[in-house]
């Protein structure tokens, strides 16, 4: 009895900063179930016929459910645990509006991913890429969604700080569009007929991207930044610039994914512009990093979770590089449909914004248990392995994408040249063990730190540098 | 207090654009954009429905794309807005890991499809299609049907026939020489290797020497297709040539005879369609709409169906050339 009354107290606690450090925590574990997703599906490509008559474990349902399970699982739940340090750090309260009703949206998550993943792995599903969750999952997604939404915009608007840093309108911003772009990109919701349900689809495929998990990683990147550093955000300016041209420039650029479609070639037109225009938030981010991190490359030796900042600032870099130059109609014709564009989605995902969630919680944990992290060799291990698991993984899905591409508009017969993908996909499928590596060593940082009896309490240390 | 409210204004101008944005690039679409059903749109059967939907729940979309673009060779005609109008969800595709599936339907008989869900390695040993044996025998039934419907309409042979007078022509040629005899089609063969075989090659295949310098490569004559040819069809593309082709009129070098013994050859050369696609047949040649008039050819028969107008080029050739004929 009293184990449960204790659970529940956990759970549904109002301590200040409980919600930010159960939702990292559940973020950090389903990491580790969406990794493993992510390296089973790789196991399948490579191996087709490893695992044989099990439905839930045939190739076309794992994808789905490693995508929702790192897109909701992790990143969504690793985004809301850093919301809910930051916003009130930053607008000078102790914890956020209404602590349990967060501890709640957590609960609320975590029954979500783990009903909707096994719905998904059992072939419950919507079958549109990264909408996956179907019917009532959809609702369930929108009332998380709507909490958190509330949470951030009230202790926001109820704290006592009433000039706003860059972050709180990157965090608001994201916690405003996200739901907008989820029930339009969710048939639950809105319901169009042929070709329109895709170019719909898509919107919402690329926007829960760019609404979502570049506005809200960037929102964070601008608050680790100068505290890790010291220095102080370069330019604010620069970072307004940058908040409303992702606003502007973001939402139209869906349709670059069905560019060769008969979809009508206006949508086309404004999708390709609007992405080469992403340029303008890009470089406005990129300024702004490489101008503060100015003189403090140095910090990174010791710095762990400034390491991670800088991995995920230069792929953030290559992604938007690579990003506006694959949306031309000159470069798509010939690689999409291919590994390139998979290689360029983990790029984003891993290597930038999982990167920056890393980061935050290296150094929001010990803010919110109070205790140092376990282990500095594993924090370091976790960095490397993961770096170069996702290097390797890009690498190599490039290459993929090229030899695909070829044997495409070659009109070589696919099962001709599909043998001649098996050393990409076992290099990938390598790539994928570091990572899950990297994962598995981190969950265990992060649990013996959290949920050892004797820990070391964590040092005063503005920058956090102390704190692995 | 006062820079507030100028915020406040900018926000709302700010918010009102962006909303503009988002309704302008994914719902307006769907107000302004409504193609009319094409030819190749398939109304889907409460089976097809079904098997659409293993289609969905197995995620085959995830590596089989649905649509051919304009860069795409040997994948089959490209597709139209008015070919997804019942394709709702959508299964577009986002990557290739396999075939593309515009023009599975009829492709392959429903034997092989079960022999490759059941087994994808027994009948292409390269692919990396996971085994669908798990799917249970009404699953696969389903989805087998739906797999014969995509894009069926679109690999359905359309060919051109001989005009009326070509036809009266060859009937009298055909009175002296019989096309079906093998003496015959033997006399042929040396006609033909004296005279196609440079462009068509030596066993018709399209791959003569000097194939290689034309922009219109030569026709493959072992091409199921040309099954559906008849005697008559043969004599008067042999007779006139191919309009828009480096095919040149013979009619002008060989004399009739000469002529009928290369139809009697060529008609040896193609081979019978590979598929049979249960209920769908793709062999049926004489199920297909033929042409009242002769002189009427494939493009013609569209434009009357779709009632296009006098401005429509082949509707426009078709009056001109009926005059010339009258």
């Amino acid at each position: 009895m009293n184990i449960i009354q204790n659970i529940c107290s956990e759970l549904l606690s109002d301590k200040p900063y409980s919600a930010s450090r159960n939702f990292i925590i559940s973020g950090v574990f389903w990491l580790l179930i969406g990794t493993s997703l992510g390296l089973l599906a790789a196991a399948l490509m490579t191996w087709p016929d490893i695992i044989v008559n099990v439905p839930q474990m045939s190739f076309g349902r794992v994808r789905p459910a490693h995508i929702n399970v790192v897109a909701i699982g992790w990143l969504s739940m690793g985004y809301l645990g850093a919301y809910f340090y930051i916003l009130p750090v930053l607008v000078g309260r102790k914890g956020v509006w209404n602590e349990r009703l967060a501890n709640l949206t957590c609960l609320v998550f975590n029954l979500l991913v783990f009903t909707g993943v096994l719905s998904i792995l059992n072939g419950y599903t919507e079958a549109r890429e990264y909408a996956e969750l179907n019917g009532i999952f959809d609702y369930i997604v929108l009332v998380g969604l709507f909490l958190s939404g509330l949470i951030g915009f009230k202790t926001v608007l109820t704290g006592p700080e009433k000039k706003w840093y860059v972050s709180i309108w990157y965090i608001l911003g994201s916690l405003f569009w996200f739901p907008i772009v989820y029930v339009i990109g969710n048939r639950a919701f809105v319901a169009f007929e042929g070709l329109n349900d895709a170019i719909a689809g898509w919107f919402y495929g690329h926007n829960i991207l760019g609404m979502w998990f570049t506005v809200g990683g960037i929102g964070i990147l601008y608050y680790l930044l100068p505290r890790f550093t010291g220095n102080p955000l370069y330019s604010h300016t620069l970072s307004m610039i940058g908040f409303w041209t992702i606003g502007m420039f973001y939402a139209p650029t869906g349709t670059h994914h069905i560019l060769q479609s008969p979809v009508p070639e206006w949508l086309k037109a404004i999708a390709v512009i609007s992405s080469v225009f992403l340029l303008v938030p890009v470089l406005t981010v990129l300024t702004n990093f490489f101008m503060t991190m100015k003189g403090k490359w140095s910090l990174a030796a010791e710095h762990i979770p400034l390491r991670f900042v800088i991995v995920a600032s230069i792929g953030y870099l290559l992604t938007c590089m690579q990003g506006p130059f694959q949306a031309t109609r000159a470069i798509n014709w010939y690689i999409h449909f291919t590994n390139w564009v998979v290689g360029h989605a983990h790029m984003a995902l891993l290597a930038t914004f999982t990167f920056i969630v890393f980061a935050a919680i290296y150094y929001i944990i010990p803010k919110v248990t109070g205790r140092k992290i376990y282990s500095k060799k594993m924090a370091v291990w976790h960095f490397w392995l993961s770096l170069y698991g996702v290097a390797i993984m890009m690498i190599i899905l490039t290459c993929a994408g090229l030899v695909q591409a070829a044997g495409w508009h070659f009109a070589i017969p696919v099962d001709q040249w599909s043998v001649e993908m098996y050393p990409y996909m076992f290099i990938r499928f390598l790539s994928g063990v570091m990572i899950v590596l990297g994962q598995l060593i981190f969950i265990f940082n992060i649990y013996k730190t959290v949920f050892s009896k004797e820990a070391e309490p964590a040092p005063n240390s503005p920058t956090g540098i102390a704190f692995v | 207090m006062k820079s507030n409210v100028n915020y406040l204004v900018a926000a709302v101008f700010v918010a009102l654009i962006f909303f503009t944005i988002i309704y302008v690039t994914a719902i307006l679409p769907a107000t302004t954009f409504t193609p009319n059903k094409s030819d190749v749109a398939w109304e889907y059967s409460s089976s097809e429905k079904r098997g659409r939907d293993v289609y969905r729940r197995e995620g085959c979309f995830y590596c089989h794309t649905q649509f051919v673009r304009y860069q795409d060779r040997e994948m089959g005609e490209m597709v139209k807005a008015g070919d997804y109008v019942f394709e709702t969800p959508h299964l577009l595709g986002t990557e290739r890991t396999g075939p593309d599936l515009s023009n599975i339907g009829g492709k392959y008989p429903d034997a092989w499809h079960w022999a490759h869900h059941t087994n994808p390695r027994a009948v292409k040993p390269g692919s990396i299609m996971p085994s669908f044996s798990y799917l249970s025998n009404q699953d696969m039934t389903d989805l087998v049907a739906y797999l014969q419907t995509i894009g069926q309409k679109r690999v359905q042979p359309r060919w051109i026939v001989a005009p009326q007078e070509f036809r009266d022509k060859f009937h009298g040629v055909a009175e002296k020489t019989d096309v079906n005899a093998s003496s015959f089609a033997n006399a042929g063969r040396g006609i033909y290797m004296q005279n196609c075989a440079q462009c068509h090659g030596v066993t018709g295949k399209g791959n003569g020497s000097v194939s290689m310098t034309m922009q219109k490569k030569p026709a493959n004559f072992t091409r199921p297709f040309y099954a559906g040819y008849d005697d008559a069809t043969w004599y008067w593309r042999i007779s006139e040539g191919v309009p828009g082709t480096r095919m040149p009129r013979w009619a002008k070098t060989l004399s009739d005879e000469d002529m009928a013994y290369l139809v009697a050859f060529l008609k040896t050369l193609p081979k019978p369609p590979s598929a049979k696609a249960g209920d769908i047949s793709v062999t049926d040649y004489a199920a297909l709409d033929q042409p009242e008039e002769m002189n009427q050819n494939f493009w013609e028969i569209e434009a009357q169906k779709h009632g296009s107008g006098e401005s429509d080029p082949f509707t426009a050739y078709s009056e001109e050339t009926k005059g010339a004929h009258e």
